[in-house]
């Protein structure tokens, strides 16, 4: 009968979903359980990449293979996914997107904290950037910076080169008449990157100037895109000469696809430390904070490094040898191989953007997305 | 002693009770639940002020506005053409007409979103086109051909015309002959025969194909989107929807949602009172005599046939171009090509592929189980209430994907009783929506050879003491059964290319390939996007075959 039973066991744990049978049956305590999940803004490219790493990982560590997998979500969809799941998550992290977003989750007790080793926490400076500071953790313990990554634009050279006009290198160049009808970019209302460089040309300029700088970029603005993905996409192809509000890894991404596109971070782009936290509820706490770890070591962030994004810590700096992608990632990006040993300008503050998002939204739909039409006309 | 056994009867009861509730539970009560979320508030209070918000905002009130115009021209445009190929197909003998009859169906399988990626890729502002018409006339900048409402109009009647050539050449298929004889017998001929008689005839295909496909270009929120068209109603819903973070918002795309249900009912309940009015229809199909075109005529007919053939195939080419090249830009054809794009979609990723067929498959598994037997309530029995299982059906076809998808989260989330999770929890949740959703094509395909099966054949087997059940079983289902695997294809073929509901309710690991080619896409490799376009194109295809051989050109009845 014992053994019938055995036998049964066994056959189930075989039937069983593999997270059930390494829950139920793994011989003593498990450093980390078998499957991690992940809801995030962060394309593919990247979080493809750091999920196979860690799962690589965690076989060589632990002896554990870690069943990864991830929920690709804007940020404003991935946010309010979690908060449908009311404490019951899907996934086990929530990854990238404004830091704001992250605190109005640790409000509503959607997070827990990180709660990682010492060492790896205090590896990451408390913030970056000046006049105003950008926070790259969370001081409450609730989202941990993962990498530093620079929103910029992007154009295609051959387009600009037809056009006549100069390749842009600030801001103010995307307003060139020339390209008129040439630029893309996303709604603030549906990509992180677009609204914080909404929320830039708002600092720097105050209210109402911002709103007017913005509705000159949309007069010039041919192209509004679903999501932000797409503004590097319709550059690289040439569909428009150039794009606004764009992460350096996308562009990147878009260059070792074998496309012609050109990235600057002009003068108070923003810089996104890609916040990382743990859900609250999560059925796998443990493969996840130890991902965090690990994305924090030397090995994590080479997943970054040779992706056009930047160490989250002063420890590490871009690099490879001759004709590596990391080189091509520094080449790409200006000649940038840490954010750490450089001024970084920044007019973006975190307290005011947060305050701000409702009505930026708000506004942008009455004052940009209403008005385009007519706009697109002067 | 042996238990007695369940009378065929009590059986029968129970088998349309189960079919009743199938449809209560996973049709009317999700669709009640996104109309009781669009007249209450956070709270849980009844309000009309959502519907408020939306009538009183003139941004909504252009989408309103703008939606219908695009669905009314695209109807307008695709009636012409759909029309004229329809008759050329029926009434008239030409060079290539077999080819041409089975090149049509083509333009109906292009794959969500991808399609249109292959437009843009030949006729985008940088696609073959301009970039050879700038290197010819130096221009400095591109025409814009699809940016803009006119593009959406140009991409969905490309696609969607041959939703009304098939229904009408089903219904040509059906006028008596006769009809046309006695007109011509009192001296209608030519343009006057075809308007008082021809047409009127048609009417009942024609309406039902033409719901189609305004319903179609009213609910698709994809096309515009990569169009950059967003005022429109269905996208707003979805970008609505799909952005959690505002409340009020996200409220206003479930009120967009319940709209464009609302709406599609209205136009179905007009579409069915005005063709039900009209059906004149004989129910056999006749033997049509073709008249053969003098040749420059066969030439025009040919051309115009060519020219719009090689216009629906552009999404084709460009997928396909797109799917083998390497950082393909501003040069009329890749310059490099590479097979890295499908490796990574059919090796690398194959639970896309793998998902979907398994999926779709048991879609068409209860497609069949429940929707066979509808067929047979609708098309042989006296039951009550086969109007409303009538109505209830075709209803499907009208509303929106997203609306199903948006319903089904919002009505399945809570805790099923005995488990810890809802049903939104489990993957069955995926062939369970596709089914709902594919049911309608089953039904029909079902339905309308069960209208050729005499109801004498069954009435013999009765009399010979086969219960009903038995009788279906050993006479009817044998002669229907082309009929069936006709519509469960469809069923099979449009669940894979099922984009809208299930985007939605994907959770990982569950995604089939039309998740993955937005997953794709969103990520920015509309390569590896346009890698499982021409898989599913290809899959479409060969349905496309199989249903042709056994149909013999008679699908129309499926669509309407």
């Amino acid at each position: 009968m014992v053994r019938l039973i055995a036998v049964l066991a066994a056959l189930a744990a075989l039937l069983a979903p593999s997270g059930f049978a390494g829950r139920s049956y793994a011989q003593g305590p498990a450093p980390v359980e078998s499957e991690l999940n992940l809801i995030t803004p962060v394309s593919k490219f990247i979080h493809d990449a750091a999920l196979k790493a860690f799962a690589d990982y965690a076989k060589e560590r632990w002896n554990v293979t870690v069943k990864v997998s991830a929920i690709p979500a804007g940020t404003p969809v991935a946010y309010g996914r979690i908060t449908e799941w009311k404490g019951k998550p899907e996934v086990d992290i929530f990854w990238g997107g404004e830091s704001a977003l992250f605190e109005k989750l640790a409000e509503q007790k959607l997070l827990q904290k990180v709660e990682i080793s010492t060492a790896a926490w205090d590896s990451i400076p408390a913030s970056i950037g000046k006049p105003k500071p950008i926070p790259l953790k969370d001081k409450d313990g609730f989202w941990v910076g993962t990498a530093l990554e620079p929103y910029g634009l992007v154009y295609n050279p051959k387009r600009i080169q037809r056009l006549g006009a100069p390749e842009p290198k600030e801001w103010e160049d995307l307003l060139n008449p020339k390209l008129k009808g040439e630029v893309a970019q996303c709604a603030p209302t549906r990509s992180s990157s677009s609204n914080a460089t909404y929320e830039v040309m708002l600092s720097r300029f105050g209210e109402d100037k911002g709103w007017e700088w913005l509705a000159r970029l949309a007069a010039n603005t041919g192209h509004f895109t679903a999501r932000s993905r797409d503004v590097p996409t319709v550059v690289a192809k040439g569909e428009f000469a150039a794009g606004f509000a764009v992460p350096s890894y996308m562009a990147f991404e878009e260059k070792l696809a074998g496309f012609d596109i050109k990235f600057v971070a002009p003068t108070y782009a923003f810089v996104t430390p890609e916040p990382m936290a743990i859900l609250a509820g999560a059925r796998n706490p443990k493969a996840a904070r130890a991902f965090i770890e690990f994305l924090l070591t030397e090995r994590g962030q080479k997943v970054f490094m040779e992706r056009g994004l930047f160490p989250i810590t002063p420890k590490f700096k871009v690099q490879g040898v001759p004709g590596s992608t990391a080189e091509l990632a520094v080449e790409f990006t200006g000649g940038v191989r840490s954010y750490f040993d450089r001024e970084v300008a920044n007019v973006y503050d975190e307290a005011v953007a947060a305050k701000r998002s409702d009505a930026l939204k708000v506004r942008f739909r009455s004052d940009i997305e209403a008005k385009w039409e007519d706009l697109k006309k002067k | 002693m042996l238990p007695k056994m369940p009378r065929p009867r009590a059986l029968g009861a129970l088998g349309v009770a189960l079919i009743w509730l199938f449809l209560a539970l996973f049709l009317v009560y999700p669709l009640t639940r996104i109309f009781y979320d669009a007249v209450t508030d956070e709270a849980g209070r009844l309000t009309l002020a959502n519907f408020a918000g939306f009538f009183t905002d003139s941004f909504y009130l252009r989408a309103l506005w703008k939606s219908l115009v695009l669905g009314v021209a695209t109807v307008a445009a695709s009636s012409v053409i759909g029309i004229a190929v329809a008759f050329l197909l029926v009434r008239y003998d030409f060079r290539g007409r077999g080819l041409f009859s089975y090149l049509t169906l083509i333009p109906i399988i292009s794959p969500p979103l991808v399609g249109t990626l292959g437009f843009t890729f030949i006729l985008g502002r940088a696609g073959s086109v301009n970039v050879l018409l700038m290197d010819l006339f130096d221009m400095l900048k591109p025409i814009n051909f699809l940016y803009g409402i006119h593009g959406v109009v140009l991409v969905e009647t490309l696609h969607l015309f041959p939703m009304i050539t098939l229904n009408v050449v089903d219904a040509l298929g059906k006028i008596d002959p006769a009809l046309e004889e006695a007109a011509e017998s009192v001296g209608a001929r030519g343009w006057k025969k075809f308007w008082t008689i021809t047409l009127p005839l048609t009417t009942p295909g024609y309406v039902a194909g033409a719901l189609l496909v305004f319903i179609w270009t009213f609910s698709d929120f994809a096309t515009p989107l990569i169009l950059g068209v967003q005022d429109l109603l269905a996208p707003q819903a979805y970008l609505n929807i799909v952005q959690f973070v505002d409340r009020r918002i996200f409220r206003m795309g479930i009120v967009i949602s319940a709209l464009m249900v609302f709406l599609a009912v209205v136009f179905l309940l007009v579409a069915r009172r005005w063709v039900g009015l009209k059906d004149y229809s004989s129910l056999s199909y006749s033997v049509v005599a073709r008249r053969r075109l003098s040749p420059p005529r066969q030439a025009a007919a040919v051309a115009f046939l060519s020219v719009l053939m090689l216009l629906s195939f552009i999404p084709y080419v460009g997928v396909a171009l797109a799917s083998f090249s390497r950082g393909w830009a501003l040069t009329p054809l890749p310059l490099s090509y590479t097979l890295q794009h499908f490796e990574r979609v059919i090796v690398e990723t194959p639970k896309y592929i793998v998902n979907s067929f398994l999926y779709s498959g048991l879609a068409v598994v209860l497609c069949i189980v429940v929707g066979v037997p509808i067929a047979w309530i609708l098309g042989r029995s006296t039951m009550p209430g086969r109007g409303a299982l009538d109505s209830l059906n075709t209803l499907i076809l009208a509303v929106p994907g997203t609306a199903i998808g948006i319903a089904y989260i919002r009505a399945f989330h809570f805790d099923l009783p005995g488990f810890d999770r809802g049903l939104t929890s489990y993957w069955i949740v995926m062939p369970l929506v596709l089914a709902v959703r594919r049911l309608p094509y089953t039904v029909r395909g079902a339905y309308s050879s069960l209208q050729l099966v005499h109801r004498s054949m069954e009435e013999a087997a009765a009399s010979v003491g086969a219960s009903g059940l038995r009788a279906f079983r050993d006479v009817t289902l044998p002669l229907i059964w082309k009929g069936v695997v006709v519509g469960s294809l469809f069923s099979f073929m449009t669940s894979l290319q099922e984009a809208s509901a299930v985007l939605f309710l994907a959770l990982g690991g569950w995604e089939m390939v039309t998740n993955g080619i937005f997953a794709f896409y969103i990520a920015g490799s509309s390569s590896e996007a346009a890698a499982l376009g021409v898989i599913l194109i290809a899959v479409a295809a060969l349905s496309v075959v199989v249903i042709n051989r056994l149909a013999a050109g008679r699908m129309g009845g499926v669509f309407g």
